[in-house]
């Protein structure tokens, strides 16, 4: 029984990735453009190169953080579509704290100060979507939104303001020192322990969420709010404390993203590892594990868009495309999914009445 | 003064297009969480559409169309095949995004200095807008925002006077209720967020056409969902969408005309674009009592 669902999760899924793919393929056609020898040139370069290869990992690691965001709300029947603004915290956070604590302290000390300061930031941002849905009963999913934009202006003022460069000319922060990079993982490419940190995070979150009492409460209150609070389980205090767990995972993508990839703060970067971050929690039924292998595949699909990109002629906007139309295929096979459930429910049913 | 309180009606005019859209749709348990890409590929059909045409009118019409479509996609999803609606949207909405800056390098290419054309132009009603102050500030608008102020008490009739209206109230609270009275709760459903779409692909072509003069990915910038908010916090009624909607037009016109005059010395800019995101955040905590539509976001399956 649980393995004909397996099955039908993992088959359902590679035909939504296949038919995602296959959409934005027959876009290219309005471009003039061959998209079997788009695919292939993409495949090759990925596979022949490592330090290409290595990005897939290099660009999992924040997906799987803002995923882990969504999918820790989404257990307790929340929804945080308010990660990218705890990523801009948690950015905006490691960029000051490195900036300010790295004449100060050694690297190492510093970058476990900036970990412990982005989880804190984003957690507290994150937190004020919980405390306003326990303690007024606001709508999370409009304050997540909104809290977003909120971010990204206080982002845009403290780069034009305090956090500039010394040259005052673009809205960037200066160049953070080496001391205060995380340290990488394969010489000769860009992939860093962030990326440790991300899988053991999805492990974490799994462990937090199956195996500990709390994970059950957050669970049994996703399931039925009424009847957890039924059987004295404080729903209100877990709101806010699932709001600060998934606020503080997406403020660390921050940390790892400008500690371990662009060591500088710049404006307006990765506007969309929000939405990234949702399409992967789905795709992986929001199961952390499963959300590492979506998370490598959303890697593999900005890797391999980022070369397309390259190629003449074609837009790096068909990263967004095969993001949108891989999401939109997904939330098909869950359709696809539950039928296939019921069909087997009615044959098993006839079975036994024929019997 | 007078220049912010036009500008309040003019940036108010899309947002209403939205609330009132969302107003109408929610009233029937269906939350459109697709309304930022609604908005987004309406901005984009329109400007493709006045551009290519030259005429303003078929931009619109095919704006209308582009929200016609997205709105068809997230219903047929969320309706007939009752996925959830907050995560259909989210991923409609980045699907959007990537097409309509993807469709606009297929068909512009990459252009050296931005594509504009004209927006449209405001029309004084005459007589009225030689009214001291209200004139300029009511009566020299856009066409769109005469349409929408007279939308806005019509939809209310429809809502609270007609049977379509209660219908469509019905299908929010008591689906089984419109079942049982022998009408199709599913297409009540399906036809007011394709009318959303429509609303909706108006209100984000405004932002193009109607406004600007051209289009860039980011234009419509979280729009769509201070549309969805003033439905919210209007109380899911059209008067209250109004009401939402000035104030949102305000805090907008706000910040037009903090970034007109450049920086102010006491406060960032930041703050003032800021101000609407803030606003919905304070309203959704104050407000006390709302009458949520008893099956917002609920799919409706029918009993065998």
């Amino acid at each position: 029984m649980m393995q004909a669902k397996l099955r039908d999760l993992l088959i359902t899924n590679i035909l939504a990735i296949v038919l995602g793919l296959v959409a934005s393929g027959l876009m290219l056609l309005f471009l003039g453009k061959n998209p079997v020898n788009a695919y292939s040139v993409l495949i090759t370069s990925v596979v022949r190169d490592g330090y290409t290869f290595a990005d897939i990992f290099v660009k999992a690691t924040p997906l799987m953080f803002t995923a882990l965001a969504f999918a820790f709300t989404y257990k307790a029947n929340l929804y945080n579509i308010g990660a990218q603004g705890q990523f801009y915290i948690g950015a905006v956070i490691a960029a000051a704290g490195s900036l300010f604590l790295q004449n100060i302290l050694p690297g190492w000390l510093v970058l476990i100060i900036t970990l412990v300061l982005t989880i804190v930031g984003g957690g507290l941002w994150g937190a004020f979507i919980g405390f306003v849905k326990a303690r007024y009963n606001s709508n999370e999913f409009l304050v997540s939104m909104m809290s977003t934009y909120v971010a990204l202006a206080i982002m845009n003022y403290l780069l034009r303001t305090f956090l500039i460069e010394g040259k005052a000319e673009y809205p960037q922060t200066d160049a953070l020192a080496a001391a205060v990079w995380l340290p990488r993982l394969i010489p000769g490419t860009r992939l860093h322990i962030g990326f440790v940190l991300a899988v053991l995070a999805c492990v974490g979150v799994w462990v937090l969420l199956y195996k500990t009492t709390l994970g059950y409460r957050i669970r049994a209150v996703g399931y039925n709010a009424g009847a957890a609070e039924m059987s004295g389980i404080n729903a209100k205090k877990l709101y806010i404390l699932a709001f600060f767990i998934s606020g503080a995972l997406a403020g660390v993508a921050g940390f790892t993203e400008v500690n371990g990839v662009q060591h500088m703060l710049v404006q307006g970067f990765n506007p969309d590892l929000g939405a990234a971050g949702i399409g992967i929690a789905i795709l992986a039924n929001g199961n952390p594990i499963g959300i590492i292998f979506a998370a490598t595949l959303f890697g593999a699909l900005k890797v391999g868009g980022t070369i397309m990109g390259q190629m003449s002629g074609i837009p790096s906007s068909i990263i967004e495309l095969m993001q949108g139309f891989v999401m939109v295929f997904v939330i098909l096979s869950y359709f696809v999914r539950t039928w296939l459930e019921n069909n087997r429910e009615k044959r098993k049913l006839q079975k036994a009445v024929a019997k | 003064m007078i220049f912010l309180l036009s500008t309040t009606i003019m940036m108010g005019t899309p947002l209403l297009f939205g609330a009132l859209a969302e107003v109408i749709a929610e009233r029937t348990g269906m939350m459109v969480t697709a309304i930022e890409g609604i908005f987004l590929m309406g901005a984009w059909a329109g400007f493709v559409g006045g551009y290519l045409s030259g005429s303003l009118t078929l931009g619109f019409l095919s704006a209308m169309l582009a929200g016609l479509l997205v709105a068809a996609l997230y219903g047929w999803i969320c309706i007939y095949l009752k996925q959830h609606q907050v995560v259909t949207g989210v991923a409609i909405n980045l699907l959007a995004v990537g097409l309509c800056s993807f469709l606009y390098r297929v068909i512009f290419g990459v252009p050296i200095t931005p594509l504009t054309v004209n927006p449209l132009a405001t029309i004084p009603i005459p007589l009225l807008s030689d009214i001291p102050l209200l004139g300029p500030i009511l009566f020299n608008q856009t066409i769109l925002t005469y349409i929408i102020y007279l939308l806005a008490p019509l939809s209310y009739f429809m809502l609270y006077k007609t049977s379509i209206g209660l219908t469509i109230r019905s299908a929010g609270e008591n689906p089984e209720a419109v079942d049982v009275a022998g009408i199709n709760v599913l297409r009540v459903r399906f036809l007011t967020v394709l009318l959303a779409g429509v609303m909706g692909g108006v209100a984000g072509a405004f932002y193009s056409i109607g406004f600007l003069g051209m289009f860039t990915t980011n234009i419509i910038g979280g729009r769509g969902w201070i549309a969805f908010a003033i439905c919210f916090l209007g109380n899911w009624n059209p008067k209250g969408a109004v009401i939402g909607t000035l104030a949102f037009g305000f805090a907008e016109a706000i910040a037009i005309y903090m970034q007109s005059t450049g920086n102010s010395a006491l406060f960032p800019n930041e703050l003032f674009i800021a101000l609407p995101y803030i606003m919905t955040i304070v309203l959704t905590v104050s407000r006390k009592s709302f009458s949520v539509p008893a099956k917002l976001g609920v799919p409706y399956v029918k009993e065998n």
